[in-house]
This record gives structure tokens, C-alpha cells and sequence, in this order.
């Protein structure tokens, strides 16, 4: 039953993603990246080597849909890794060992500073990616910040709606 | 040897990140060049489903602006029609010849009509899906346009889905030329707004002013000749100071493109056969 729920989040999740989010440019800079929730929302105590073949798989899907062999999964394979060392920092050391990081779980600011981290990391490392043959700093730090803004508003959409199942 | 054993079990995860990190740059390099492979492309097949069955619901969304687009179009080649068979029927009384030769214009280009599945206007390389492919008859380095003007040059086509080199990709460079004047350049892009893109290589002693139409030259076999492309929106000069550098504003609208018509000339192969043999003499 777990296991089918999660799929349905997987599917949900890279169809959202490649359907709608990837033609949403606001201002030219701005793209959400919805599907790195799934990665953000398993539960805490997930092994690392579990999270990274996630991100991986997650990130390559998206890219066979998007022509860009290789950049999402490189950027979601980064963000695994660095899931779990940004998680830990901003939970209590003695808080309930396994939870599903969500603001019930954690509270408004300490979600918002893991979101943003998580975000932050992601979009900065697909932009890198990017902008491998067309180097422009300025315009890639403005994308950077555009992104994860929106990607942070559409993670509290999620949870929204995953607390309401 | 046992310490380094442990090491290894302990951080194993660093060593899968590694490996992993090691496909996706491999993939990268490999894929995102030139010779991108048709499986890891919208070109597949499974992609290719899921990407017509939503261009077939957001298809709708676009249809009032385009028919407008198409309604306003229709009506100027009407006017135009209207000249034009004035002027024929003036300047001859022989009908049968004109008709005959119309009609051999015709035969020279093959237009397929296609559908666009997918499409990106945001990354320095756009690529476009569209729902046709090698059973349609189309085949890569034919032409596509859009009712407007010029889309890009079809880069690879499996059975039934093509994927088109927007004009909007760094890659992309067509021939074109100044429609007053006939002085002739080629057009690049470069990244940045999709509504702009430039000519390089105009001549310095070519004459042409703000607000001309530039269209494509018919030199090369893609396109035919007169294919609307943009207007002059503003002028440089080039980095070298030999020629001018023309900033185009273009008539297609990349962000809704929807219909297209692919062209496929039928002395195509001819003319790149006769230039290929002049490359090898040389």
C-alpha cells in the first residue's frame, strides 16, 4: 500500500513537472521544480544510498521528457546527497527519530529553511550545469534565485495538499 | 586493508554519488551534443505518446489567437493573389503558359503539415518535438515553417516523431537576406529574449534601413525563397568591424507555436550531392 502511494507521488510528480512546471517561465528567469519533493518528503531516517538512487531515477525521468539527458539527474543526484546533513541541522537532535519532513512535523520556519536550503542547492547546481557553454554570472544567479523561491512556494502547495489526504 | 574496508562500507554512499554523478555527466556530454541519441531525446516513443496527448488537450487553448493570426494572414495573401493575378492578366494574354508555369513552381516543394508536441524557448540549444516523422516522409534538414515565418530545420526524425533545430539554438544558422535590397547575411542566435535574434555578415556597403523584412534567401536547399523571417530592429557593427550586425525582430511567435508546415524540396539531394563532391575536390 506504501509502496503504491509512493508511486502514485512518483508518477504525480514527474508528470506535473514535465507537463506543466517546465513551460512556466516567469519573467524569463523563474522555473518551479515540483518534482524534488518527492526526494524532500520521504521520511527521515531514509539510507543515503536509497535517497541517491531515488534523486537519480527521478531526475533522469524528467530529463528523457525534457531533452536534457544527464541535468536533472546530476542536480537531484546533488540534492540527495545533500539532503540529509540539511535535514539534521534543522531538527532537534532529540526529536522522534522517523518523520516525514513536513511543517506538522517540523513547524513553519524550521520547513521553510530546509525547503529553502534543499531548493537553493538544486537549482544552483542545474544552473551550473546549464550554463556550461554560455557563462553569464549575473543572469544565472538572478535564475538561481527565481527558481528557488518558486520552487519553496510550490513545496508548501504540496505539503498543503499532501496533509489534506 | 581492514580500515580501508571500513571506510569504504561506511561512506559507500559517496562512492554511489560519484558513480551516479558520473552517468548524468556522461549523459550530459554525450547526449546534449549534436548526435543526441533518439531514445534519451523526445523522440522516443513513450514521450512522444504522453507529449501528443497533451498537445492534443492544450492544442485548444491557443485556438482563438491563432485563428485570428490565420484570418489575418489569409487576408493579406488574398489581397496579394488579387494583385498579382491583376497584374498577370495584364501584362499577359496567354493563360495557359501562366498556369503551366505555376503549377512547375509547385512541384519543386513538398509541404507536410505537422503538429508541434513539444517545445522549449529558455535554454541556449532549443529543440522542437513535432508529431511526424520518417513514415510521413519527412527527413532531417528539411525546412519548417509556421504560418508567420521561419521555425528551424528538422536535426532527426524517427518513424513517426521529428525533432526540429529551433532558429532559437546557438547551433542554428540560416540564410537570409534583406527582401529590398537582396543583400544577404545569415541568421544566429545566440541566446536571450526568444522574440529577437541577429544577422551577421551583412556587407558593409549594403543598403538597407530600420523596419526592413528579411527573409530567406533560397541559397541553401531548406528553405525556398522569400520565407518571411523578421524585421531590421536595430543595427552594430561586428565584432571584426568588417560587416554589420542586424538585430531582427521575428514574426514567429516561438512561445505559441502550435501548426507548422515542414518543406521538403525535391532538388535537395541533388544540390547538396553537387556541393558535397565540390567539398571533396578541394
Amino acid at each position: 500500500m506504501q509502496t503504491i502511494y509512493r508511486l502514485e507521488w512518483f508518477v504525480g510528480l514527474i508528470l506535473l513537472q514535465v507537463l506543466v512546471f517546465n513551460h512556466i517561465h516567469l519573467g524569463e528567469y523563474a522555473t518551479p521544480f515540483v518534482y524534488i519533493y518527492y526526494l524532500l518528503a520521504l521520511e527521515a531516517d531514509t539510507s543515503r544510498v536509497k535517497l541517491l538512487l531515488w534523486g537519480f531515477t527521478l531526475g533522469m525521468c524528467v530529463d528523457i521528457f525534457g531533452n536534457t539527458p544527464g541535468m536533472n539527474a546530476s542536480a537531484a543526484t546533488m540534492l540527495a546527497l545533500a539532503r540529509t546533513p540539511l535535514l539534521r541541522s534543522q531538527t532537534m537532535r532529540d526529536s522522534s527519530d522517523n518523520f516525514v519532513p513536513s511543517i506538522r512535523a517540523m513547524g513553519v520556519t524550521p520547513f521553510l529553511r530546509y525547503t529553502l536550503s534543499c531548493a537553493f542547492v538544486h537549482s544552483l547546481t542545474l544552473q551550473l550545469i546549464d550554463a556550461f557553454s554560455l557563462f553569464r554570472l549575473v543572469p544565472l544567479l538572478q535564475r538561481t534565485v527565481g527558481d528557488t523561491l518558486l520552487t519553496v512556494l510550490c513545496m508548501f502547495c504540496l505539503d498543503f495538499i499532501r496533509r489534506k489526504r | 586493508m581492514h580500515n580501508l574496508l571500513n571506510f569504504l562500507l561506511k561512506y559507500n554512499y559517496w562512492l554511489l554519488f560519484v558513480v551516479l554523478q558520473v552517468i548524468s555527466l556522461t549523459l550530459l556530454f554525450r547526449f546534449n551534443s549534436y548526435q543526441g541519441s533518439v531514445f534519451f531525446s523526445s523522440a522516443n516513443y513513450v514521450s512522444g505518446v504522453v507529449y501528443s496527448c497533451a498537445a492534443n488537450i492544450t492544442g485548444y487553448f491557443g485556438l482563438r489567437s491563432v485563428n485570428r493570426d490565420l484570418v489575418q494572414r489569409n487576408v493579406e495573401l488574398e489581397m496579394l493573389v488579387e494583385q498579382m493575378s491583376k497584374r498577370l492578366a495584364h501584362y499577359t494574354a496567354d493563360t495557359v503558359d501562366i498556369s503551366r508555369l505555376q503549377r512547375e513552381v509547385l512541384d519543386e516543394y513538398v509541404i507536410y503539415p505537422a503538429t508541434v508536441v513539444n517545445n522549449s524557448i529558455t535554454r541556449s540549444e532549443n529543440y522542437i518535438t513535432l508529431d511526424r516523422g520518417t513514415s510521413d516522409g519527412i527527413r532531417p534538414d528539411m525546412g519548417v515553417i509556421c504560418g508567420n515565418g521561419v521555425v528551424g530545420i528538422i536535426y532527426k526524425a524517427s518513424a513517426h516523431y521529428s525533432v526540429v533545430l529551433s532558429a532559437l539554438n546557438a547551433r542554428s544558422n540560416i540564410s537570409c537576406k534583406i527582401k529590398r535590397t537582396d543583400y544577404f547575411g545569415s541568421l544566429f542566435w545566440n541566446g536571450g529574449s526568444p522574440k529577437y535574434a541577429f544577422v551577421k555578415d551583412m556587407p558593409r556597403h549594403s543598403a538597407f534601413s530600420l523596419g526592413d523584412t528579411v527573409v530567406t534567401s533560397g541559397h541553401s536547399s531548406v528553405f525556398p525563397e522569400g520565407i518571411p523571417i523578421g524585421v531590421v530592429d536595430d543595427m552594430s557593427d561586428s565584432h571584426d568591424g568588417l560587416s554589420y550586425r542586424l538585430k531582427v525582430k521575428l514574426f514567429t511567435d516561438f512561445a505559441r507555436l502550435n501548426d507548422v508546415r515542414v518543406i521538403a524540396s525535391s532538388g535537395m539531394e541533388e544540390l547538396d550531392r553537387l556541393e558535397e563532391s565540390i567539398g571533396m575536390a578541394d
